[in-house]
């Protein structure tokens, strides 16, 4: 099946991983509007193209990010959150 | 008898004879023999029907690139006799036949067929009113195979694997990319799903050993090589992502992680299309070729052989050469390329008729062989003269026209093909890394170049893997012979021309059906089926291309092809299944239960007691019997499925204040509090209870079955807030038990350390200390809504403490009880159970929460959209309900529904009868203005009738909460 | 043997004309551009010819017709739905799922066969009631039944799953059927041309205009087109083209995958889904049995194939019917499914003047084609969302106002 490579463990099947949805910045729950807020819990970045991705390896609970494009399914580079300056992906 | 005296490198035993029986008839063979070659050399050709039409098949491909073939041994259907080894005990009958594959009396079929066209199924049996009646018919003469219900489940054995470099297909491309790639270092596996290595060397001869010497030292090279393995009788299924690939075999499937991936699956040879070219005895030349020197048999008598290409030649040489008459070769080139093979047919004296065709096929008079073949030369154009055919007399013809690319995995690998017009054939254009391609599959015909293309690739993938320094050139060299005919068809006014022959499709279908507008190729597939039946098209859909792309006047590039998908060769279920295991946890406290008469339940992967058996007594009796124990004596119930997270570290209470709706920076250290977590939205997901142990130290609980989830889900928010503190997932570590009942601290005080005097205990507080010598954490909790106690201890010891509590309550009338019993209990005091009380919508505010919801925090999970939610007026309130005391009859059941006015207005989510109200009682979603006190509800149950309820105050037992924080003496039994 | 039969025998020439024109160029201009040509952006054309009068229509598909998640689909038609508003609208589309053929005079070979979702656990079977109450309410003909009505409608089946998790009982759904899926977007798409509504094949959209909030017109790969109502019915698409107005939705894309096995003699009538085991199947009228499972895991504009998928959906059809293990697999395949966060569609009107979209089909839109089309072309026609979609627009998130659809989709189709 399809590889996934931990920051820790390494190189390791798919179906050892849990998906954990798209890194997004949360607005400012203070100053953000109704509508900014709602657009936020309910509205994706949907279109395909590179994302930054919450992903665990649930045997080790290793919680990491990786940038993955959604259309071709590759995986270019996975890393632990805090580790890498987050810069903007390009689309 | 059709079996040829010894042939060098045969693959039959003759000193092991193998008989079966076919169609109820004892049929002769060898250990090697195929089904279909045992049958072909003991003079039987009419070895299937065909699907619609019905009509008598022999071999066409002998490569199970079609379905001709198709038989049932037992339970095992739809077997592939061109394949399928000879067994001892085989009783074969051909699949889908009425009344046996001699006398089928369904070829009945084929004699309407011109009232069944291409797409006739849906333009008839329409109506509303008869298509059931029609579709019982259809569904009675359609499937292949039967199913025997009886088969048990079968267990096949899974093996992973690994190599540097996978090889698919052992033809010569293949054994030197295999060896290229093995003498530069590579770990490399070869795999051929046919029961010997070597491929088209070893068969197409042309009466000439040298090619199949070669193969055969290549071969044993391979398996002489110690970097070299070589699986037979194995087919690569598929190709998935990062080059995993199954293999299969007949016995297991193995699953193969590659790092390079060759494909040398070489082409399927594909029939010529004209009338009656699917009588028994007309054949693909390869075909031929494997029955003379795989298993000694004469394919005919008197063949004639139809060319476009080299390989036909060769063909019509290893016939000649077993004492086949063959009566001509027709040419349908041309101006074909002499190369050696043609030489030596001429030489030979057997005569070629060029630029010719063959029109059509005659029967013979049982319409089940080859009679005669009608031959037309074609004109400029390549068309058939008709007016000038020959007809020539034989019992078998043998068609060399051409070949499609086994591209089949190189697809699925995401490589793109591109049409070659100097090879009349798909070639891969761009290849992802790590794929690579040769031999056939790759345009590469010639002899010696397919082994300098095995060479390149071979080098490529080792280069790919670092091995060798500079990567070759991959470039194809010009074919000094195209292989295949552009157009190998012939129209005929009677039809019966096959171009599919699994789905029986013949030339005129297609031209019908582009006719209809199902003029791009998968419009075309879907409505014709073509490459939808068993053969996945193996045989037919590079014809189909070709005659959409001469319907529509496109190259075949711009018409395209069909998805490849897995799998390569259908693969029974029973290799594909896993051995079904369902992971099943189990409490420390298991065997206690089932001591004690458990009934069990599952509560997401766990199993608990429902409740304990007793004899004589009914499930419900039982349960009332375990709730009263717990409201006059004590009770103990295993609460050790309970997700249980510890937090530590100097953010541990801030964390916890960011997870949670309610406040917790302020507990005491030695305090418990209810906690409700909702999700981002405002939806509840779990609840629990906090116990603070030490100012940056807590310990809490979560659903059962929450707690991977959770602690999984609070990981990443530490992660992400980058919080000073850390979660351990203590679930597993930790036996809990629920000590509950008015009899509960006397029972308990003898037994610990820690004062449960209520001055020092209070409810809700939480003490460490010990019990029968068990390390333990005691909280005091209300759940239930009796004087109580949560005690947790570490997991290895939890039968001790279980035993300990058993053997001092035994005076005091202790009680296991379980989660029925529990759940009465909690509802009694109307405690909401989220997942049962709540859905996958329900906010604090609709479940009667909102006091747990504390909105003047800085931040927690959820709050900015409760704030949304809190100016909404709600839909549905969940509230307290109670039936009369003597209501007879049946009561409502959860999820019954609440009907106001002739509309749902609610439903129930929770009931049960409660022996100490002398009442039913429960929770219901209601439309907020039926929630008033006192207010009568009418519930429906499942057969329509009505049952009044009213609206009730919770908690219905104990309103004011006494029992848990306070009891008599008289009632603590001391 | 039927009377329509006949004239293939007793004519010279093949007597069928072309289902669907190919028309060679774009108009410059049409009062209606429907983008997507699978079932629902096909029967909305059709409707809108045939109820609407609006016949200066384009379909534009960028593939071939109903080659997206119409021809993918595992065929499953049913209403047994949880809320309100899901069983009102999808009772609607089985009720125009049941003349269907015969408005076609194409036979789609939609089969009643009833339908059961098995339940392996108690909170399953309260569920189930859940749907069974609410579907009779409406009318709908579902119940609650236990292991012996499901034995007996299904004598193969193993109640025990192979020895974990045994079923407990279902919700029995006598209007559960199968169709051919292609047929569908073959009928829809010849009704719409007969009426004069062009399908434009092999044709993209590569730009959307919106002049002062109100759509001006579309541009694809063939030339330009003006008009002032589109209409978006792209599935797995939906976010491009969103992307193209600049509009924002909740969904989520994600391949879902499906398989089938090679014809056998006809045994399975009913169709069978079990939420615990992640498995559907039915058996085709050519015999072969076509199975699902559950979503894939992680979001991708894909179709590609998974080998864990057949792994895992083997195991769990031998728990059920052991006795498939020699059956063979030929074939897998998948679709992109448009999920939204609460197993409704997103259909309507939205903040762009003249944008109409219907989306948000994730597991659930094989089924719904006819009500779609039906509904979809009254809004446009009239501007007004159709009764029967108003619960499912786009705004609704924005509001909280979430379709409480949850329960009912735990391996939903």
């Amino acid at each position: 099946m399809k590889l996934m490579t931990c920051p820790i463990n390494g190189q390791r099947p798919i179906s050892e991983f849990f998906y954990g949805g798209e890194l997004r910045p949360m607005p400012d729950p203070a100053t953000a509007d109704d509508a900014t807020w709602a657009d936020y819990i309910f509205n994706q970045n949907n279109v395909p193209g590179l994302k930054q991705e919450w992903w665990c390896h649930t045997p080790s609970n290793t919680w990491f990010i990786a940038e993955r494009h959604t259309l071709t399914d590759e995986i270019q580079r996975t890393y632990l959150y805090g580790s890498q300056v987050l810069e903007e992906v390009s689309p | 008898m059709k079996r040829l005296p010894p042939i060098s490198g045969e693959w039959i035993d003759r000193h092991q004879p193998v008989s079966f029986t076919f169609e109820g008839e004892t049929i002769p063979g060898y250990q090697g023999d195929t089904v279909s070659s045992a049958l072909w050399a003991a003079g039987r050709r009419v070895l299937g029907r065909s699907f619609k039409y019905h009509r008598p098949r022999g071999i066409l491909s002998l490569a199970n690139h079609d379905v001709n073939t198709l038989m049932q041994d037992g339970p095992k259907l739809n077997l592939r006799a061109d394949v399928v080894p000879v067994e001892p005990g085989m009783d074969l009958m051909a699949i889908h036949t009425f009344g046996g594959v001699q006398g089928d009396r369904a070829t009945v079929l084929d004699r309407l067929s011109r009232f069944l066209p291409v797409g006739f199924y849906y333009k008839a049996f329409l109506g509303k009113n008869q298509f059931p009646f029609w579709e019982r018919v259809i569904r009675s003469i359609t499937g292949l195979g039967a199913v025997d219900t009886t088969t048990p489940r079968l267990r096949t054995p899974k093996r992973y694997d690994f190599c540097d470099v996978l090889v698919i297909g052992s033809g010569v491309s293949g054994l030197t990319a295999a060896i290229a790639a093995a003498e530069a270092g590579a770990d490399v596996v070869v795999v051929d799903e046919n029961a010997r290595a070597g491929g088209s060397g070893h068969y197409q001869r042309g009466d000439d050993g040298e090619r199949s010497r070669q193969t055969a030292a290549l071969v044993a090279q391979v398996q002489q090589h110690p970097r070299i393995r070589l699986y037979t009788d194995t087919t690569a299924a598929g190709y998935y992502a990062d080059h995993w690939v199954p293999l299969v075999h007949r016995d297991y499937i193995a699953k193969m992680r590659a790092r390079a991936v060759i494909v040398a699956a070489g082409a399927y040879e594909q029939p010529a299309v004209f009338r009656n070219n699917d009588l028994p005895g007309v054949m693909l030349a390869s075909a031929a070729q494997r029955l003379i020197y795989r298993y000694a048999v004469q394919p005919m008598e008197r063949a004639v052989v139809l060319t476009a290409n080299s390989d036909g030649y060769r063909a019509a040489l290893d016939l000649a050469a077993q004492g086949v008459t063959v009566v001509a070769v027709v040419e349908m080139r041309s101006q074909p390329v002499v190369t050696d093979p043609v030489r030596a047919v001429r030489d030979r004296g057997i005569q070629i008729l060029s630029q010719s065709c063959l029109y059509e096929a005659r029967p013979n008079p049982g319409g089940d062989g080859v009679a005669s073949v009608v031959v037309c030369p074609l004109d400029a154009d390549d068309q058939p003269q008709t007016g000038f055919t020959q007809t020539l007399a034989c019992d078998g013809v043998v068609m060399s026209v051409g070949w499609a690319p086994t591209a089949n995995l190189l697809y699925q690998a995401g490589v793109t093909m591109r049409f070659d017009e100097t090879v009349q054939q798909f070639v891969p254009d761009r290849l992802p890394a790590g794929i690579l391609a040769c031999g056939r599959v790759n345009g590469v015909y010639d002899w010696e170049e397919k082994q300098r293309d095995g060479q390149r690739a071979g080098l490529a993938a080792a280069h790919r893997l670092g091995l060798v320094d500079t990567a070759p050139s991959l470039e194809r060299a010009i074919a000094p012979e195209c292989p295949s005919h552009p157009y190998p068809m012939m129209a005929h006014p009677k039809g019966k021309n096959f171009v599919d022959f699994d789905e029986d499709l013949h030339y005129e279908d297609f031209i019908h059906a582009v006719q209809e507008g199902f003029d791009n190729i998968e419009l075309l597939k879907r409505y014709t089926t073509v490459g939808m039946g068993p053969s996945q098209g193996k045989h037919s859909n590079m014809n189909a291309l070709r005659i959409l792309a001469h319907l529509r006047q496109l190259p075949p590039d711009a018409i395209g092809t069909t998805t490849a998908r897995p799998m390569f060769h259908p693969v029974p279920m029973a290799h594909l299944a896993g051995r079904g295991f369902m992971p099943e946890r189990r409490s420390p406290l298991h065997n206690r239960h089932a001591q004690q008469g458990a009934v069990w339940m599952p509560a997401g992967q766990w199993q608990r007691p429902a409740y304990y058996h007793q004899p004589g007594l009914t499930r419900q009796a039982c349960i009332q019997q375990e709730v009263m124990a717990v409201r006059t004596r004590v009770g103990l119930i295993d609460v050790g499925t309970l997700g249980k997270l510890e937090l530590r570290g100097p953010d541990a209470m801030a964390f916890l204040e960011r997870i949670y709706t309610g406040k917790f920076s302020k507990m005491k250290v030695g305090s418990s509090r209810y906690a409700l977590m909702v999700d981002e939205s405002g939806v509840v997901i779990d609840d629990g209870v906090v116990a603070r142990l030490a100012a940056d130290h807590v310990y809490f609980t979560t659903t059962t079955s929450g707690s991977a989830r959770i602690y999984r889900e609070l990981s990443r928010l530490i992660t992400m807030w980058q919080m000073d503190c850390g979660i351990v997932n203590l679930t597993g570590a930790r036996a809990a038990v629920n000590l509950a009942g008015p009899r509960s601290l006397s029972l308990l005080q003898p037994l610990t350390n820690v004062d449960l005097s209520p001055e020092a205990f209070p409810y809700l507080a939480v003490r460490q200390g010990a019990i029968a010598g068990i390390p333990a954490l005691l909280m005091r909790v209300g759940f239930v809504g009796e004087w109580g106690y949560e005690l947790h201890v570490p997991a290895d010891q939890g039968q001790a403490l279980w035993d300990a509590l058993i053997t001092a309550g035994k005076h005091l009338g202790i009680r296991p009880f379980g989660v029925e019993a529990q759940r009465l209990l909690r509802l009694e005091k109307g405690h909401v159970i989220v997942g049962q009380d709540t859905d996958g919508l329900t906010t604090p505010y609709d479940a009667n929460l909102g006091w747990a919801v504390k909105m003047d925090k800085p931040f927690f999970v959820g709050q900015r959209s409760l704030q949304i939610l809190k100016q909404r007026s709600p839909k549905q309130l969940l509230a307290g309900f109670t039936l009369p005391e003597r209501f007879q009859g049946n009561p409502p059941q959860e999820c019954h529904l609440v009907i106001h006015k002739g509309d749902i207005a609610g439903r129930v989510t929770s009931i049960g009868y409660s022996s100490s109200l002398k009442r039913y009682v429960g929770l219901a979603y209601l439309q907020p203005e039926l929630t008033a006190i006192g207010t009568e509800i009418t519930i429906r149950l499942t057969d329509g009738s009505m049952v009044t309820a009213t609206v009730a105050p919770t908690p219905f037992y104990d309103p004011d909460n006494h029992r848990q924080a306070t009891v008599s003496r008289e009632e603590a039994f001391v | 043997m039927p009377l329509r039969l006949l004239k293939f025998g007793l004519s010279q020439t093949y007597p069928e004309p072309r289902m669907f024109r190919q028309p060679d160029r774009l108009k410059s201009h049409y009062d209606v551009v429907i983008i997507g040509g699978g079932g629902h952006g096909l029967a909305a054309a059709y409707y809108l010819a045939k109820d609407h009068g609006m016949t200066n229509v384009a379909v534009i598909e960028k593939g071939y017709l109903g080659g997206g998640n119409t021809g993918r689909n595992t065929t499953i038609i049913r209403s047994n739905y949880l809320t309100p508003e899901g069983v009102k609208f999808y009772d609607q589309s089985v009720t125009l799922w049941q003349d269907l053929a015969e408005d076609f005079n194409l036979n789609l070979f939609y089969s009643t066969r009833g339908h059961f979702t098995l339940a392996h656990t108690d909170s399953a079977l309260r569920t189930m009631r859940w749907r069974a109450e609410v579907n009779k309410h409406f009318g709908v003909a579902s119940e609650l039944v236990g292991p012996q009505e499901i034995q007996d409608a299904c004598p193969e089946m193993d109640l025990h799953c192979g020895g974990h998790l045994p079923v407990l009982g279902a919700l029995y759904h006598a209007p559960g059927s199968i169709a051919r899926h292609d047929a569908v977007a073959w009928g829809y798409g010849r009704g719409a041309d007969q009426r004069g509504v062009e399908i434009h094949q092999q044709t993209e959209v590569t730009g959307i205009t919106v002049k002062s909030g109100r759509v001006t017109g579309v541009q694809t790969n063939r030339g330009n087109i003006s008009t002032n109502k589109v209409l978006c019915a792209v599935a797995g698409s939906t976010p491009r083209l969103l992307d193209m107005v600049g509009l924002r939705s909740p969904l989520y894309v994600h391949p879902l995958q499906a398989m089938v096995s090679e014809p056998m003699k006809a045994w399975l009538d009913a169709i069978i889904v079990s939420g615990s085991l992640h498995v559907y199947v039915s058996q085709t009228a050519r015999g072969e049995l076509v199975m699902g499972a559950s979503l894939d895991p992680y979001e991708l504009h894909s179709t590609r194939s998974t080998f864990d998928f057949v792994e895992g959906l083997c195991t769990h059809m031998l728990d059920l019917f052991p006795f498939l293990s020699h059956v063979k697999i030929v074939r897998q395949w998948a679709g992109m499914a448009d999920m939204t966060p609460d197993f409704a569609p997103i259909m309507g009107k939205t903040p762009i003047d003249g944008f109409y979209l219907d989306s948000g089909w994730g597991t659930w839109g094989f089924k719904a084609t006819p009500v779609c089309g039906k509904t979809m072309a009254a809004t446009v026609a009239s501007d007004r969302p159709h009764e029967l979609i108003r619960e499912f627009s786009l705004d609704r998130f924005e509001r909280y106002d979430l379709v409480g659809e949850k329960g009912a989709a735990s391996v939903g189709h």
